[in-house]
C-alpha cells in the first residue's frame, strides 16, 4: 500500500473532515498555540495544520505525512480542544490530527514504554514514595527524567503521597449502602492529590453515597496527544470494560478530573463508538455535577463564611467538558467573588512538560502568568497540570475548584 | 501571460533576508502552502517567499526590490478572504501580521492610527478601554485584519447602522508598487481637497499599494444594546418586516435574515434550539434604555402585523453573544450540510429583496442544486449558498447558479459584491458591473502599477493591465 492510500486509511472518518473546513481560521482565534510569539508563521496555527492536510490530499504538498518536519508542525496541536466550541463546520480537530499524528509517530523505545503504561510507572513510584520523591527533588533526578523520557529539567513535580488514593479509599470506605459511585480517579489524583480524592470521598458518603474504586487504568489522554492511538484505543477498551461491569450493577461513574471526565465522556465514544462506551459515558458525572444536582434537590446549602475574591482560571478541559458555568454557579454559590481569566497556561498536558515543548508553553501562558501575579489573589483550576504549570510559573496558591467550594457546603 | 514574471532567485532571497533578518521569511513547503489559500474555495497558489516585514521601510524596500526585478508581489493578513486573493503568479506574498501595533490612540477625536496586522477583535478589545470601538463588525471579526478589511471595504452585520469600512478610513500611508510611499487623506471626516485617493484605496485588495498606517475614526460604545429574534412563517413577512423596519426609519443596529435551512444549521452549530419556521430575524437596536426600548417596541409591532410567530429577546449577554456567534459561523457552518458550496455577496435596493431571495431559489430549482439564503438585509446585501452537499459533478452548476443572480441583481441596480470584493472570483463581472467605468480602472491600475507586480491577476487579469 502505498504511503498515500495508507494516510487516507488512517484518517479514516476524519478524511471529511478535512474538507469540511473552510479555513474560516476561528480556531486560530482559541488556539493557545495560534496566538503566540512563533504563530505569525501559518503553518504554525490551528487552521494552516489544516491546510496542511488538505494540501496533502491534494497533491499540493508533496512530501509523506510521516515527513519529520510536517509531523513536528501537527505537533503544535495538543489538544486543547478550544476549537471544537468555535468551528462553525464542526471539523473536529484535535480528533483528526491525532490520527494524522499517529502516522509519523515516533517515539524510542523507552518512551513508548512508559507512555503506553505510565499509570503503571506511576504507581511502582508510589510504592516508594520517598525514594521516588528524592529522586524528582534531585538535580540529578530532574536531569534522569529529561533524559529518559523527555520532560524538562525545569519542572517541579508535586510529591508522590504516601497512599494511593485507591488504597486509601479501599481502606476507609465508611459506607458500603446507599447509590452507588464507581470512582474513576486517574493517575494524577491517585498519587499526587490524594487529599482533594479524601475530600471528595468524604462529602459523598455524608451525601448517601457508596464509594467503590474499580480497576482502571489511566484515561489515555497522554496517548492520544502523542498519536499513539492504538494504545490509546486498547486503555480506552480496558477501561470501558471496567467500568460497564459497575454500571450494569447499578453504579454512576464519578470522576474529579476534567481529563478523566473528557475521556469518559466524550474521547472514548469517539474512538471506540460501541455502546459500551456510549453507556459509559452517559452514566459518568464530575463531582462538580452532582454537587449541582444535590444543590437543586435541595440536599446541600452554602454557607457564605468564605466570600473572598478567587481567580477562576478556565482550564481548556474544563471548557470543553462543558463543566464551567457549574464550577461558576458553584464558586459563586459559596460566597466568593470570582474573576475570571481565560488565558491557557500552556501545559496542554504533557505536552507542555516536554523538554521540547516547555519554551513554547511558558511562551502561550505568559500573558496568564503576568495577569495571576498581578492580581495576587488565590486561583481555582481545575485541570491537574494547570495547576503545575501556574504553580511553577506564576508562583500563586492554586487548588482544584472543588477544594474552595467543599468549604462552605452546608449539608441539610 | 506565462513568463511575464521573473522567479525568485537565490540571490533575490539573500536580498529579502539581508532586509528582514532569517526569521523575517520563509521558503519552507509548509509555510508556502499554509499561504497560498484563503477562505475562497478556490485552488492552492504557492508564492515562492514568505515576507514577515515589520515596517513601513521594509515594505518600501520589498517593493522597489521586487518591481526593479518584475517579481510579483501579494499580500496577506488574517487570510479570511472569501474571493481568493492568493498568489496566482507565485512570487512574494508580504504576511503583514507582524505589524499589528496601535500607534496612537487620539482618545479626544475618537480615532486611532494602526498598522495593518492588528486583529479586528483585538482593537475593539483595546478601545473598550475608552469606551470607543470600530464599528463595522465583520462575521470574521476573531481572526480578519484592520488592513484585510480596508483592502477590501469589508463590512458586516452592523452597516444597517455604522455603515461601512471606508466610513470609518480618515488617512493611510500607502506604499505604492514601486516603492514610494505616500500619506492619503488627514485626520478630519471632512475635507473638500481634490480628488479623494483616499477613497480609491479602500476596496482596492491589494491592487495599488500597500496600506501600513491606517487611521480610522471611531464612535462611543453604544450605552444600551438589545437584541431579539423573531420566526415567520414565510419568506414574504419576514422581508416585509425587514422593509417596514427601513422604510420607517426605525434605527436598528442590524437587522440579519435567515432562512429555513439555515436556522437549522446555526442552531445545531451553537445549539440553539431554535424553532423550526420558514425564516427568522435577529434584530439588535443600540443607544441609550429609552431610545432602545422605544426601537424594540417599534419593531415587535411591526413583527407581530406580520405575523411573527415567535419574538424571544435575549436575556443576558450571554445569550447574545450566542445568537450572533452562531450568525458569525453561518457561511462555514454550512458545511455541515455538505462540502461543496460557494457564497455570494450581491446588494439589491431594499425594494428588490424579496425578488433577489425568491429568484436565488428559483435560480437553485433551475440548476438543481440546492440555495440557503442569509444575510444583512437592513443594506440589502444577501449572502446566497449554493450548495450540492457532497455531489463534485454538480460544482460547475454553483459557478452557473452564482453567475446568473450576479447578473440579474447588476440589471436591477444592484453590485455584485457588498463586502467581500472582487479578488479572483467576480472578476468575470468587473465588465458588466462598472461598463465603461472599467477602463478607467483598468488605467489608474496601469498608472500606479505599470508592471503590474502588485497582486497581478487579483480585480484585474494580467493580460488586461499588460500589453
Amino acid at each position: 500500500m502505498n504511503e498515500y492510500k495508507y494516510s487516507e486509511l488512517m484518517l479514516d472518518e476524519y478524511l471529511e473532515d478535512v474538507w469540511k473546513c473552510i479555513r474560516c481560521g476561528f480556531c486560530n482565534s482559541v488556539c493557545p498555540t495560534s496566538n503566540t510569539s512563533f504563530s505569525y508563521m501559518s503553518s504554525k496555527t490551528s487552521r494552516g495544520r489544516i491546510i496542511l492536510l488538505q494540501a496533502y490530499f491534494s497533491g499540493i504538498l508533496r512530501k509523506p505525512l510521516r515527513d519529520r518536519e510536517l509531523q513536528e508542525l501537527l505537533d503544535y496541536c495538543f489538544g486543547c480542544r478550544r476549537c471544537l466550541e468555535v468551528c462553525p463546520p464542526g471539523v473536529r480537530i484535535p480528533y483528526m490530527l491525532w490520527r494524522a499524528k499517529h502516522i509519523g509517530r515516533r517515539h524510542n523505545l523507552l518512551n513508548k514504554l512508559i507512555y503506553s503504561n505510565y499509570g503503571s510507572f506511576e504507581k511502582l513510584c508510589s510504592n516508594f514514595p520517598s525514594l521516588s520523591n528524592n529522586i524528582l527533588r534531585s538535580r540529578f533526578g530532574k536531569i534522569l527524567l529529561e533524559l529518559l523520557v523527555g520532560i524538562d529539567r525545569r519542572i517541579d513535580f508535586p510529591e508522590f503521597h504516601d497512599v494511593s488514593l485507591e488504597k486509601w479509599i479501599r481502606m476507609n470506605r465508611s459506607s458500603t449502602s446507599g447509590k452507588r459511585l464507581a470512582y474513576f480517579i486517574d493517575v494524577f489524583t491517585n498519587y499526587h492529590e490524594v487529599g482533594l480524592g479524601i475530600e471528595v470521598v468524604r462529602l459523598v458518603e455524608k451525601l448517601g453515597y457508596s464509594v467503590e474504586v474499580p480497576d482502571q487504568r489511566e484515561a489515555g489522554t497522554l496517548l492520544l496527544e502523542a498519536g499513539m492511538m492504538d494504545k490509546a484505543i486498547k486503555v480506552a477498551k480496558e477501561n470501558v470494560e471496567s467500568l460497564y461491569k459497575y454500571i450494569m450493577n447499578g453504579a454512576s461513574i464519578l470522576t474529579s478530573s476534567p481529563a478523566a471526565y473528557i475521556a469518559l465522556k466524550y474521547d472514548y465514544p469517539e474512538i471506540l463508538g460501541d455502546s459500551k462506551s456510549k453507556l459509559v459515558s452517559e452514566k459518568t458525572l464530575d463531582i462538580i455535577e452532582l454537587l449541582i444536582k444535590e444543590y437543586e434537590d435541595g440536599e446541600i446549602r452554602f454557607n457564605e463564611k468564605n466570600s473572598g475574591r478567587i481567580i477562576y482560571h478556565h482550564s481548556c478541559f474544563t471548557k470543553a467538558s462543558g463543566l464551567t458555568k457549574h464550577i461558576k454557579r458553584l464558586l459563586t454559590l459559596a460566597g466568593y467573588n470570582l474573576i475570571e481569566v481565560e488565558e491557557c497556561c500552556g501545559i496542554g498536558g504533557v505536552w507542555g512538560m516536554s523538554k521540547k515543548h516547555y519554551n513554547d508553553s511558558l511562551d502561550v501562558g505568559s500573558n496568564l502568568f503576568i495577569k495571576l501575579r498581578s492580581l495576587s489573589s488565590p486561583v481555582a483550576s481545575q485541570s491537574e497540570t494547570c495547576r503545575i504549570q501556574i504553580r511553577n510559573n506564576a508562583k500563586v496558591r492554586v487548588e482544584h475548584p472543588f477544594s474552595y467550594i467543599s468549604k462552605a457546603i452546608e449539608l441539610k | 501571460m506565462n513568463g511575464y514574471f521573473n522567479k525568485v532567485s537565490g540571490k533575490d532571497v539573500e536580498f529579502y533576508e539581508k532586509l528582514l533578518g532569517s526569521k523575517n521569511l520563509s521558503i519552507s513547503e509548509e509555510e508556502l502552502v499554509t499561504n497560498s489559500i484563503d477562505a475562497y474555495p478556490g485552488m492552492f497558489y504557492k508564492p515562492e517567499i514568505v515576507l514577515w516585514p515589520e515596517t513601513s521601510e521594509q515594505v518600501s524596500s520589498i517593493l522597489r526590490y521586487s518591481y526593479d526585478r518584475l517579481i510579483p508581489v501579494y499580500l496577506r493578513g488574517g487570510g479570511t478572504g472569501l474571493t481568493g486573493t492568493v498568489p496566482i503568479y507565485g512570487g512574494v506574498l508580504i504576511n503583514l501580521v507582524k505589524m499589528n501595533k496601535i500607534l496612537t490612540v487620539y482618545e479626544e477625536d475618537m480615532q486611532v492610527v494602526v498598522q495593518p496586522g492588528i486583529v479586528y477583535n483585538t482593537l475593539n478589545k483595546e478601545l473598550e478601554k475608552y469606551d470607543l470601538f470600530f464599528p463595522p463588525d465583520p462575521s470574521s471579526g476573531s481572526v480578519c485584519t484592520i488592513g484585510g478589511m480596508v483592502a477590501s471595504n469589508a463590512s458586516g452585520l452592523k452597516a444597517v447602522k455604522y455603515g461601512t469600512t471606508k466610513d470609518y478610513v480618515l488617512g493611510l500611508e500607502v506604499v505604492l508598487p514601486d516603492g514610494k510611499i505616500v500619506k492619503l487623506g488627514s485626520r478630519t471626516f471632512k475635507y473638500s481637497t481634490g480628488f479623494d485617493l483616499l477613497k480609491m484605496m479602500v476596496g482596492s485588495q491589494g491592487t495599488l499599494g500597500v496600506f501600513t498606517e491606517i487611521t480610522l475614526r471611531l464612535k462611543h460604545l453604544p450605552e444600551y444594546i438589545e437584541t431579539g429574534v423573531a420566526f415567520f412563517p414565510s419568506i414574504e413577512r419576514a422581508v416585509k418586516t425587514v422593509y417596514q423596519i427601513i422604510r420607517n426609519g426605525i434605527d436598528v443596529a442590524a437587522i440579519e435574515f435567515i432562512d429555513e435551512q439555515m436556522i437549522k444549521v446555526v442552531s445545531e452549530f451553537k445549539k440553539l434550539q431554535l424553532p423550526e419556521s420558514k425564516a427568522m430575524l435577529l434584530i439588535e437596536a443600540h443607544g441609550t434604555e429609552a431610545s432602545v426600548s422605544e426601537t424594540m417596541k417599534r419593531c415587535v409591532r411591526i413583527m407581530k402585523d406580520n405575523e411573527a410567530v415567535e419574538i424571544r429577546v435575549a436575556k443576558d449577554i450571554e445569550e447574545r453573544e450566542k445568537l450572533w456567534a452562531a450568525r458569525k459561523g453561518a457561511y462555514p457552518a454550512t458545511l455541515r450540510l455538505g462540502k461543496y458550496m460557494i457564497i455570494s455577496d450581491v446588494v439589491v435596493p431594499i425594494s428588490k429583496l424579496l425578488d433577489a431571495v425568491l429568484n436565488s431559489y428559483e435560480i437553485g430549482r433551475k440548476y438543481g442544486i440546492e440555495v440557503q439564503v442569509i444575510g444583512h438585509f437592513g443594506d440589502g446585501n444577501l449572502h446566497v449558498h449554493w450548495t450540492s452537499r457532497d455531489d463534485k459533478e454538480k460544482i460547475g452548476l454553483l459557478h452557473q447558479a452564482n453567475e446568473m443572480l450576479a447578473k440579474w441583481v447588476i440589471e436591477v441596480g444592484g453590485s455584485v459584491s457588498g463586502e467581500h470584493g472582487i479578488g479572483v472570483e467576480k472578476k468575470k463581472f468587473m465588465k458588466i458591473q462598472h461598463g465603461e467605468a472599467y477602463k478607467m480602472m483598468l488605467d489608474v491600475k496601469r498608472l500606479l502599477d505599470p508592471r503590474c507586480i502588485l497582486s497581478p491577476g487579483i480585480i484585474f487579469d494580467l493580460e488586461e493591465v499588460v500589453h
